[in-house]
């Protein structure tokens, strides 16, 4: 017996509000997800292209202090972002405003840092996207059913609502650290080496249009990642789902897309996820860029979210039904 | 004595099976066991006084607070330990307990230390600081009790909580149930199999058989004999003894070789069993007033069930 054993001791202190309580969830969900050296690499990783985009928005202010030498510079760096993009001719004609310089510097700016997000967001974090969320998501619920820790979390004053909150907000926080924060950093960078603060009036919806992709992005993923867990004890099956899902989707939509008459909006467009976040982030970053259908993107993503946050729910609340 | 809980015509169906039929219960401050075959309906109580199930008809209150009403009211204020072997994978065990307490609305801080505080007064070492996967069977045991009690609760609801614990740790845990009743006044619903452990602790007993409930009283009432008698044991002749006893016009059978049993009240029986034992050459070892077995009075109750539905 250790010579501290005060024994049993009444406990008369203020309890917290209820409310919060699905942020213990979360804090565990983190804490154990943060203990692989795979996660914490992959974190470091997610931050490389938003260091090489924040390098570029460096060589852009130059170029626009030094009228002769970067401009060359900047339209090679312009046009290899746009690269894959040049068949849209809307965007054409933005591109060659842009190389020849008869924008205004705001505009300039704008659509530099549009196109500098936009890649962002549709070429190097989904890619980190999916093995993030596969690192993290699977053993969240999937290992409390097969430990029966349902009964310790539920006996608590905690609802299923909280439960699956906290939980879904251990994903979001990874997710949000690789899309939402490097991109608003990047903003920031640019702000900060831009010659005025002033930039902020002509580039403020930027910062709405990134969390509205991230959001777009990061809540769909995150409900479909849970539901895996979910619906198996063993988290192994539900990384194979989860990495199925990607990989399968792309490959259809690789075989189906070219068959498809052009400007065709059926929901065989959004078989593959990848293509469709690709699609919403064009459109929402770079409204100049037509995407054909893109409210069947967003009903798609409303019905991935909807059926699986439904199957979450039920799926918690069946151990307690026995 | 004030009641705890209080449950009127409770029933609940899962599909076409009835697994709580009519429940009409009060449960006392105290310690109360709460037994019956497997399948009786015990984990479904205790999941609707935990508000985990609805029920399909019926009123109760649990602690004052209306029955499926005030759910996180009732859940700040008890105390469930598990039968089933769960635990949060990937914790330790104090860190196990600090969860427990956040999620029973403990600041922060105040869970870390609070946990250290009980993890002592159950016992339990430096293996604290291990993952909850390495423990054997009765430091889980030990764990999910520290849980159950972390927050202060007034009322504690244990499910087996002596299953798979050796002879002096079985004790060790029936003593702190013991302390936390009789110097805390926490009231304890002590659900398990083994019959002693509610012997020893309980103060009432409630026998649940086929989804309602059975037997629910005093310990003390439920084991007196509806008539007095002296259980004698001894050594020697029984049989000559027995007839002796007959010879002298009382109501006495042979329970087993080394004990009879005696219609009367122990005072005025004294030395009629003691000329009948010189008589017979036998030596009384005991004489204690006779109790009914709290295994007989559960065998009685479950047959009793069998019997309505045969």
């Amino acid at each position: 017996m250790p010579i501290h054993n005060l024994g049993y001791r009444e406990w008369n202190g203020k309890l917290e509000s209820s409310s919060t309580r699905w942020t213990v969830v979360a804090e565990i969900g983190i804490r154990r997800a943060w203990q692989s050296t795979w996660l914490r690499r992959m974190m470091f990783f997610a931050w490389v292209p938003g260091v090489i985009m924040g390098f570029m928005i460096f060589l852009f202010e130059q170029a626009e202090k030094d009228d002769g030498s970067s401009r060359e510079i900047l339209g090679n760096l312009t046009s290899m972002m746009i690269a894959g993009r040049g068949s849209d001719p809307s965007l054409k004609d933005v591109m060659e405003k842009f190389i020849s310089f008869t924008a205004t510097p705001d505009e300039r700016r704008h659509t530099f840092w549009s196109m500098l997000l936009l890649n962002l967001f549709r070429r190097s974090q989904p890619l980190i996207l999916i093995p993030l969320v596969g690192l993290i998501a699977p053993p969240l619920i999937s290992q409390d059913v097969r430990s029966r820790a349902f009964l310790l979390y539920f006996s608590r004053p905690l609802t299923k609502v909280q439960y699956i909150l906290g939980k879904a907000a251990t994903v979001i926080a990874f997710l949000a650290m690789v899309t939402v924060v490097p991109a608003l950093s990047l903003y920031c960078v640019g702000v900060l080496l831009s010659p005025s603060i002033g930039v902020v009036l002509a580039t403020w919806d930027l910062i709405f249009r990134i969390v509205f992709v991230s959001a777009v992005i990061v809540i769909p993923s995150t409900s479909l990642a849970l539901m895996l867990s979910s619906l198996t004890t063993e988290s192994r099956y539900a990384s194979f789902g989860w990495f199925a899902i990607w990989i399968f989707g792309f490959l259809t939509y690789s075989i189906v897309v070219p068959f498809s008459s052009p400007g065709d909006s059926s929901f065989m467009q959004c078989v593959s996820l990848f293509h469709v976040f690709s699609d919403v982030a064009g459109y929402m970053l770079d409204p100049k860029l037509a995407v054909a259908g893109i409210e069947t993107r967003f009903i798609t993503l409303g019905i991935i979210t909807a059926v699986s946050m439904a199957t979450v729910y039920r799926r918690v609340s069946a151990p307690m039904q026995v | 004595m004030a009641a705890l809980i209080e449950l009127n015509n409770l029933t609940k169906d899962y599909g076409t099976f009835r697994a709580l039929s009519n429940v009409n219960l009060t449960i006392s401050e105290g310690i109360t066991g709460l037994l019956g075959p497997n399948g009786a309906g015990k984990s479904t109580l205790i999941k609707v006084l935990l508000g985990l199930v609805k029920t399909n008809d019926g009123t109760g209150h649990v602690l004052g607070f209306p029955l499926g009403q005030s759910s996180d009211q009732i859940r700040t204020q008890i105390g469930y330990m598990p039968e089933d072997d769960c635990y949060i994978h990937g914790l330790s065990g104090i860190e196990s307990i600090q969860v427990a307490a956040r999620l029973s609305r403990m600041p922060n801080t105040e869970a870390l230390r609070r946990g250290h505080e009980i993890l002592d007064f159950c016992g339990a070492g430096q293996e604290r600081y291990r993952p909850v996967e390495t423990y054997s069977t009765g430091m889980r045991q030990k764990l999910r009790f520290a849980m159950a009690i972390v927050h202060d609760p007034k009322l504690l609801i244990l499910d087996e909580p002596t299953s798979g614990l050796d002879p002096e740790e079985r004790e060790a845990m029936l003593n702190r149930i013991r302390i936390l009743a009789r110097d805390f006044h926490k009231s304890v619903i002590l659900c398990t199999h083994i019959l002693p452990d509610v012997q020893t602790v309980c103060d009432r007993v409630v026998i649940l058989a086929a989804g309602s409930v059975q037997v629910s009283d005093t310990l003390e009432v439920l084991c007196r004999m509806p008539d007095p008698s002296v259980t004698v044991s001894v050594t020697g002749d029984y049989n000559a003894m027995h007839d002796r006893l007959l010879q002298r016009e009382l109501k006495a059978v042979v329970v087993n070789p080394h004990q009879l049993r005696v219609n009367g009240e122990a005072g005025q029986l004294n030395s009629v069993l003691w000329s009948a034992a010189s008589e017979s050459g036998c030596v009384i070892r005991s004489l204690t007033p006779s109790k009914n077995s709290l295994e007989q009075i559960f065998l009685d109750a479950v047959r009793e069930v069998h019997r309505a539905d045969s």
